[in-house]
């Protein structure tokens, strides 16, 4: 191990502050428990700490820097969960600059203010169509045919919209996913009550694939291989829960406009 | 099937699932340049099951062949890009990710409690294990498959 000069109480202060910001912008965008924990210890370590040990949990991150005899402890709450893949991206690379010596700690702090105000992407708009022609393209794997494929398009590009408007206004997220689904199913099912198509069913199962939690999913599955347990389980349970309110709005659309089976 | 009903099934499906991949990789931020790899990772994923179904093999199978290859094409684009390999192998995933068996188990459940008789309660459970069953194993085979590469390849002294 390289001989490194020890911290002063308010580097070190400085340092798990970034290294936990850093974790939380991971964890809050849908990285898996690994990346977030190498990414901290990484991090806290290249800025100069002799060690860091990191507790990664469903819905904190705790950490504690040392450096010769001094150390630090810190928890960071972490909630709330919105996938996006160009923040995950950007601390990913911050945190390389930072390891090749080309970010000192005031460099890495203003790039992280940076990374936390990103607007997205894509528009609303945008995201509004492309998630539509998803799910419909969904419905053409299923086997549906034309009138399938733009009664889903329609169905789940309303749901999309549906969905970014309880968002904005923090609507509960499970109470968002059923009448997201709710939304979804109603229109997708006009195919069935209007006679639209001979596979009216597909429309249904097509539409409402925006809202299936693929990345809670696959991540609680890489999690639980990867040796972090907890994590895991609880991402899969957010899962199975997203799953059940899905079933639930969809059931419930389905009631109101008679349509049975999927 | 014979050959050229192949080609246009494995076409078709490339185009469908590429399209999936790129709403999703919209939903998910994705940075604007990784774009075409996801669309990429979304057809090669599932074109492979698809021809593997095809063929006869189990969907489970076939998706953790579709996803093995989603995992080393999208760590292979991760380098060319720059970015972590999880960027296109989320979003190549997606197409193969089992919504319509997990739908099937929660109205499984859905049933059960509102089956008339024994017979009907049996066939709902039935129904209910069947698919939460495929769910959890085509899941388990997709975080495996995309998972591989690191499993596999990139090893290192774990440093926390």
């Amino acid at each position: 191990m390289t001989y490194k000069d020890a911290l002063e109480r308010e580097e070190l202060r400085d340092v798990i502050d970034l290294s936990l910001w850093a974790g939380q912008l991971l964890l809050q965008h849908g990285a898996e428990a690994e990346r977030v924990e190498e990414t901290v210890h990484r991090l806290g370590t290249a800025l100069g700490c002799d060690w860091l040990d990191v507790l990664v949990s469903p819905n904190a991150i705790i950490a504690t820097t040392s450096s010769g005899p001094e150390f630090r402890t810190k928890v960071r709450r972490v909630v709330g969960m919105r996938v996006d893949m160009t923040v995950v991206s950007a601390v990913n690379r911050l945190s390389r600059r930072v390891e090749s010596g080309e970010l000192n700690r005031f460099q890495a702090r203003a790039e992280l203010v940076r990374i936390s105000s990103m607007p997205p992407h894509y528009n609303r708009w945008l995201t509004v169509g492309l998630v539509g022609l998803a799910c419909a393209s969904f419905s053409r794997l299923f086997g549906g045919d034309w009138a399938v494929f733009a009664v889903t398009f329609a169905a789940s590009a309303t749901a999309m919209f549906v969905r970014q408007e309880l968002a904005r206004r923090h609507v509960n997220q499970l109470l968002t996913v059923i009448a997201t689904a709710f939304a979804a199913g109603l229109i997708a099912s006009s195919a069935a009550v209007f006679r639209w198509s001979e596979t009216p069913q597909t429309a249904l199962s097509a539409a409402v694939l925006l809202l299936v939690p693929g990345v809670p999913l696959i991540n609680a599955a890489e999690d639980m291989i990867k040796g972090h347990m907890v994590v895991g389980l609880v991402r899969g349970a957010t899962g199975v829960l997203v799953s059940l309110a899905i079933a639930l709005g969809l059931l419930l659309a389905m009631t109101l406009a008679g349509v049975r089976g999927l | 099937m014979n050959t050229p009903d192949l080609f246009s099934l494995a076409l078709a499906d490339a185009l469908w699932s590429a399209l999936a991949a790129l709403g999703f990789a919209v939903l998910f931020n994705v940075p604007v340049r990784t774009l075409p790899g996801c669309m990429a990772c979304g057809a090669l994923g599932h074109m492979l099951r698809t021809l593997l179904a095809a063929q006869g093999v189990s969907v489970e199978l076939a998706s953790l062949v579709g996803a093995t290859a989603v995992g080393f094409v999208g760590t292979a684009f991760a380098r060319r890009w720059e970015t972590p390999a999880m960027v296109f192998t989320v979003s190549g995933a997606i197409p193969l990710v089992p919504g319509v068996f997990a739908f099937r188990a929660m109205l499984g459940v859905i049933n059960l409690i509102s089956a008339p008789d024994v017979q009907a309660g049996m066939a709902a459970l039935y129904e209910t294990g069947v698919n939460a069953a495929r769910t959890g194993l085509i899941l388990g085979a997709l975080a495996v498959g995309i998972a591989a590469p690191t499993l596999l390849f990139h090893r290192h002294r774990p440093v926390v």
